[in-house]
């Protein structure tokens, strides 16, 4: 493309940018004249060089633009939105039309007419809003160049033309009442000269024969001043009417002493500067002239001249002043522009710089950068080395470079936010609203790639908070607040990043409709959300595909939303956090880095690879062995281990990689490392077969071919000249394991949040026991404890294909807690015995560990039998036993074996409904229930239960899980409660949740009772009694 | 001689004669344009990419720049090397990007005829069809002209498309 259009369009595509954010400006300022000029200056200039350059589309549109902007400057016209809004139209349309000039090199087609005749329209006045009643301006605007033919407004005891030659006509002429009408004759002349110089009240006017000798006069003075050099200069702007109508009215008012009038109009009498003494001499001599050609008599001519220089004073003194002032303006704009130039010296002192240049620049830094850390690895292999010094030197010169050319890549983020003004205008008229937009910390400076990647994300979050966040102007008001809703912005660097607040006090993030928006969207269940904080639920937002906003409108809605926000900025290695609070308002923070090219980096080694983790995301690096406290512990095949009191997921990165298989980690006598990595909230750990140092490198993109793999990030050179690809934590993780989903990472925020929620949690007596191989330690609630044997080995018998012990008169079923273990050939046989009612069990261990006081708070849901879930327990993962499971095992076994099916059947048989969808549940309790002597008849969900109760089946008792899908315990108690057979039924609800709201929630929907899902004894007294009250009752 | 390398260099011109750079991938002659060539390079270290598609061959690094390894076995459908004799490597660009295409040996410069240039058969493999542009009969054995930009587009397509 043409060097010159290339230029062109940058210029101007800037140009108009800096327009765009000053508009926005002035209609904020209407009355500022720095602006306006601004504006006017640069919309004059696009003009003339679309002119120039043959650009007629854009300078007709630049051209009616300009019009408007004049008559703004000129103060003809108000400052009003609308004039505002179509001139922005107007700079739109010119981008527009540079963007196709861009594309094509050739103005694109296209009709502005009727842009154009719209802002004419407004430049003519005839836009109601915009014109304004001829008003008298206060001040005048320094440097003005006065417009010929007077064409500008009038300054205070000024008079206008119109108004001069009215009065000029108005004033008694010759042949008026109240005046002798004068001789024209020369006679006539000398007689007044006679009467004058005797005193006599004969005017000047007259004796020299008034009005009309007065016009003959003045079209000889017009000839001469025309043609005379020295001063036609000072009158050729003028047309010659308006000329003519000057001196007539000048002459005429001074000859009848109308002084004032005389000196306003000779003060305009010359309309350029420089009209000094000299000219006015001249002027004075041409007059006299004039009038003696026209027969005067020469002593009136002298007359003439005197009273001429009363006027001198007023002639000049403009001529004077406006020299003054112009010298003076041009001293102040002098010295403003030093001033301002002062002020800005450092970023008036700059030159355009390629960006590619710039980028070349860059990356040979990055390559002596690594050529350096290169040098530095060789230099460390070799001890004594006189090399040592200036390489040190030469690595302190390096790390400045570095930073120089970094700051070139600097830019304030102002820039990211020049266009917001505008953005912020327009939103606050298409909605109706007021909108403040604050902008704090512009000149915060980072790096240009980053801000081309946050730009996008800003905007987005800007015009949520206009169109979601900040209410109407009337609901603010009546909600209290100011009519004005405030967006606030605030940059400003902290430790190596950059932070990015972007508040507002609008109405902040509603729980209730992103509870319902999560539920609508199957992302949570209303029992899971019943439980979340609010925070969690606010955080919703960042799921995709989420927006709460009931249509989508042009300004946002489209759901494109705040997850695409969040992974723009995390790709860059930022985050981003929001607080909001309902009726308050909403703050997002983001974090981000400052640089991005060069990096620390962890090496690691998986395989025999190596493979760089930026140290960004590193948390801290831990070595596990079985001898040291921290283990890699599993639970049911998922590698975890303990760190202070958390357990960490893991992450084998030579599985990610491919290299093995989940299965075939041994976790026994292995030293392995951990990298404790945290992306955004989720904290984890890579298992690595070894780790390396830290080292700066360069990042360099990964080839096209590799852009798809997640798990990398980018590759690099390191010192020894290997390439190695650099891992991506968030891609890693994803990689790894996809049901990780933001619930699971709130939840480990909730870990530390959680001391509030203590009450919630009741502190258990647990028993810990240690049985059979794999986990370390299991543990019991030791309520159901009923005693701790210790029985010697030759006790224990094997009878009927089971182990018994003589126990108190009985025999005593023992099971083994655990399927690996065996029980105690020799020695002792540790025995916890749990019994219920007349029913006494032994559950064989090997070795009874501790009795604790813990809360058990089972983390994680087992589906093996004999296992309720896990549970972090002094520190240590967990196993809770399901005491029920092996009760039913000993028993059933027992019944079997016994045949009691009539002995010890506790009730008469009645039935029980167990409604769970949990297939581990309803196995754990059926037994359980049925040793207590009911018939239970399970089903897996509401509407299966529903559908017995329509076929008529009836049944004594109804025990229902609540968190169910399709249907919760809930809904099925109230589709229960409403109608049909079981409407009396007795209907208990079990449940894992078990806080006041939900029992109070039960109780409402129709439940009877409400009870925790691992306790079995209360469940069965509940049962009891309520099958007592109805059996009562009937 | 990067730079000086003509950008379009896949075109084969009919003007008489033609240069190319031969070599040798399991037995079968391979050639490119003289002017394709960027660089030929001896057995380079070569870092795997885990999770890369199968015909990207690794990483190496070439005077600073980190460039791509083609594995062209995988590409054209041969066998893979099971020798331990490690590949040269004829780096090649592409969309301003190196790659590098590892190759058994390489072989010499010829200047060959236009006459001697025959189009595909019929029947050659449809995985040499797409990136062969022809083949020159030679006294002794057939050399087929590889289609760089083809090889290299189809590949990028695919796993874009994935």
């Amino acid at each position: 493309m043409d060097d010159l259009l290339n230029e062109f369009l940058t210029e101007t595509a800037e140009s108009i940018d800096v327009v765009d954010v000053e508009l926005v400006k002035l209609e904020q300022e209407p009355n500022n004249k720095e602006v306006l000029d601004n504006i006017f200056r640069l919309v004059h200039t696009i003009k003339g060089t679309c002119g120039f350059l043959g650009l007629p589309r854009l300078e007709s549109v630049a051209h009616a633009s300009e019009n408007v902007l004049g008559k703004f400057r000129d103060g003809e016209l108000d400052v009003t939105e609308h004039s505002v809004t179509v001139i922005l139209e107007s700079l739109d349309r010119i981008k527009e039309i540079l963007a196709g000039l861009e594309a094509t090199e050739q103005e694109p087609d296209g009709d502005d007419i009727e842009l154009i005749n719209r802002l004419d329209a407004i430049a003519m006045g005839e836009d109601a809003d915009a014109a304004r009643s001829p008003e008298p301006e206060a001040e005048t605007v320094e440097g003005e160049i006065v417009d010929p033919g007077l064409g500008r407004t009038i300054k205070p005891g000024e008079v206008s033309l119109e108004e001069l030659e009215a009065a000029f006509a108005n004033a008694p002429g010759p042949g008026d009442d109240g005046f002798d009408a004068p001789d024209k004759t020369p006679d006539a002349a000398l007689t007044a000269k006679d009467a004058r110089g005797g005193g006599a009240s004969r005017s000047l006017f007259d004796r020299i024969g008034g009005e009309d000798a007065i016009a003959v006069a003045t079209n000889s003075l017009m000839n001469k001043v025309t043609s005379d050099t020295m001063v036609n200069k000072f009158f050729k702007n003028q047309d010659a009417p308006a000329l003519s109508a000057k001196f007539t009215g000048m002459l005429a008012a001074l000859f009848q002493d109308d002084c004032d009038t005389a000196e306003n109009v000779a003060a305009h009498l010359a309309q350029s500067d420089g009209f000094g003494d000299t000219e006015f001499e001249r002027f004075v001599e041409l007059a006299k002239n004039a009038f003696s050609d026209c027969n005067v008599e020469s002593d009136v001519c002298d007359e003439v001249a005197m009273s001429l220089e009363l006027c001198r004073g007023a002639a000049t003194a403009k001529a004077k002043s406006l020299a003054a002032k112009q010298s003076k303006t041009a001293a102040k704009n002098i010295s403003t522009k030093a001033d301002g130039g002062e002020a800005r010296k450092s970023s008036n002192q700059s030159i355009r710089v390629s960006v590619d240049v710039l980028e070349d620049l860059m990356n040979m830094v990055s390559e002596l950068v690594l050529t350096r850390n290169q040098l530095i690895q060789l230099s460390r292999t070799q001890e004594d080395n006189e090399m040592l010094i200036p390489l040190q030197r030469l690595s302190q010169c390096t790390t400045e470079l570095q930073e120089g050319v970094m700051k070139t890549r600097m830019q304030p983020i102002g820039n990211a936010w020049a266009k917001l003004p505008r953005i912020v205008r327009d939103l606050t008229i298409e909605l109706d609203k007021k909108i403040d937009l604050n902008m704090l910390g512009a000149d915060t400076e980072l790096d240009r790639q980053v801000l081309e990647l946050i730009k996008d994300p800003l905007t987005h979050m800007v015009r949520n908070s206009a169109d979601h966040g900040i209410e109407g102007p009337k609901e603010r008001m009546a909600l209290g607040k100011p009519e004005t809703g405030t967006i606030k912005l605030n940059a400003y660097h902290e430790g190596g990043h950059i932070i990015i607040e972007i508040a507002d006090d609008g109405r902040g993030l509603s729980v209730s409709k992103l509870s319902g928006k999560a539920v609508e969207k199957g992302l949570a269940t209303e029992a899971e959300l019943a439980d979340m904080s609010d925070a969690q639920v606010q955080h919703f937002i960042f799921h995709p595909g989420f927006s709460t906003a009931a249509a989508v409108t042009s300004v946002s809605g489209r759901g494109v939303g705040m997850d695409v926000v969040r992974s723009n900025i995390e790709k860059i290695g930022g985050t981003i956090d929001m607080q909001s609070k309902e009726g308050s308002g909403t703050t997002f923070l983001i974090k981000i880095p400052l640089t991005l090219a060069i990096v620390s980096a962890l090496i690691v080694q998986a395989h025999e690879e190596r493979f760089a983790i930026p140290q960004i995301s590193v948390l801290e690096l831990v070595r596990a062995s079985n001898n040291s406290e921290h283990r890699i512990e599993t639970v049911k095949d998922t590698p975890v281990l303990r760190l202070r009191n958390r357990l960490l997921p893991l992450i084998y990165l030579n599985d990610v990689l491919g290299f093995s298989k989940a299965e075939d980690h041994q976790t026994e006598n292995n030293d392995d490392f951990i990298v404790v990595t945290q992306v955004g909230a989720f904290t984890f750990g890579i298992v690595v077969d070894r780790v390396f140092d830290t080292e700066e490198i360069v990042v360099k993109p990964v080839a096209p071919i590799l852009k798809g793999i997640s798990v990398y990030s980018g590759n690099t050179i390191l010192g020894d000249g290997s390439v190695i690809m650099i891992l991506d934590p968030n891609g890693v993780a994803s990689h790894a394991n996809a049901g990780m989903t933001d619930m699971d990472s709130t939840e480990d925020q909730d870990e530390a949040t959680d001391s509030a929620g203590i009450d919630r949690k009741e502190i258990d007596s647990l028993l810990l026991f240690r049985a059979g191989t794999g986990v370390k330690q299991k543990a019991v609630p030791l309520s159901l404890v009923a005693r701790l044997e210790d029985f010697s080995a030759d006790q224990i018998e094997f009878a009927d294909g089971r182990y018994v012990v003589q126990y108190r008169g009985s025999l005593m079923p023992i099971v083994l807690a655990d399927t690996t273990m065996n029980i105690a050939e020799t020695g002792r046989q540790p025995v916890l015995v749990f019994t219920d009612r007349e029913y006494t069990m032994g559950l064989a261990v090997d070795e009874i560990l501790d009795i604790v006081e813990e809360h058990m708070e089972i983390n994680i849901i087992s589906a093996t039998q004999g296992v309720v879930g896990s549970a972090i327990i002094e520190g240590q993962a967990t196993e809770i036993a399901d005491v029920a499971f092996f009760l039913s095992q000993a028993f059933s076994n027992w019944l079997k074996s016994r045949d009691l099916s009539d002995e010890g059947a506790p009730s008469a048989n009645m039935s029980i409904l167990l409604v769970d969808d949990s297939d581990f549940f309803r196995h754990m309790l059926k037994p359980v229930l049925t040793v207590a002597g009911y018939k239970v008849t399970t089903v897996d969900g509401g509407a299966a239960a529903l559908a017995l109760r329509d076929n008529g089946s009836m049944f004594d008792a109804i025990i229902s899980d609540i968190e169910m899908p399709d249907m919760n315990g809930f809904e099925l108690a109230e589709a229960i409660r409403e109608g049909g057979q079981w409407i009396e039924t007795p209907l208990l609800a079990l449940s894992s949740l078990a806080s006041e709201r939900d029992i109070e929630r039960g109780r409402k929907a129709g439940f009877d009772d409400y009870i925790a899902k691992f306790d079995k004894e209360t469940l069965l007294q509940a049962l009891s009694m309520q099958l007592k009250i109805r059996g009562d009752a009937a | 001689m990067n730079d000086l390398v003509v950008r379009n260099s896949a075109e084969v011109a009919r003007v008489g004669k033609q240069d190319f750079v031969t070599f040798y991938l399991a037995d079968q002659l391979l050639g490119i344009p003289v002017l394709a060539v960027h660089d030929v390079l001896n057995p380079q270290k070569l870092t795997p990419i885990p999770l890369a598609p199968d015909w990207v061959a690794g990483v190496l690094n070439l005077r600073g720049r980190i460039v791509t390894g083609v594995d062209l076995r995988d590409r054209l459908g041969i066998a893979k090397k099971d020798d331990g004799v490690k590949s040269m490597s004829i780096v090649v660009e592409h969309n301003e990007e190196p790659y590098s295409l590892q190759i058994d040996r390489v072989g010499e410069v010829l200047s060959l005829e236009d006459t001697l240039f025959q189009k595909n058969p019929k029947t050659l493999d449809p995985a040499w069809r797409s990136v062969s542009k022809g083949i020159y009969q030679l006294d002794k054995n057939l050399l087929v002209i590889l289609d760089v930009d083809k090889l290299l587009e189809i590949e990028i397509d695919k796993v874009e498309a994935a």
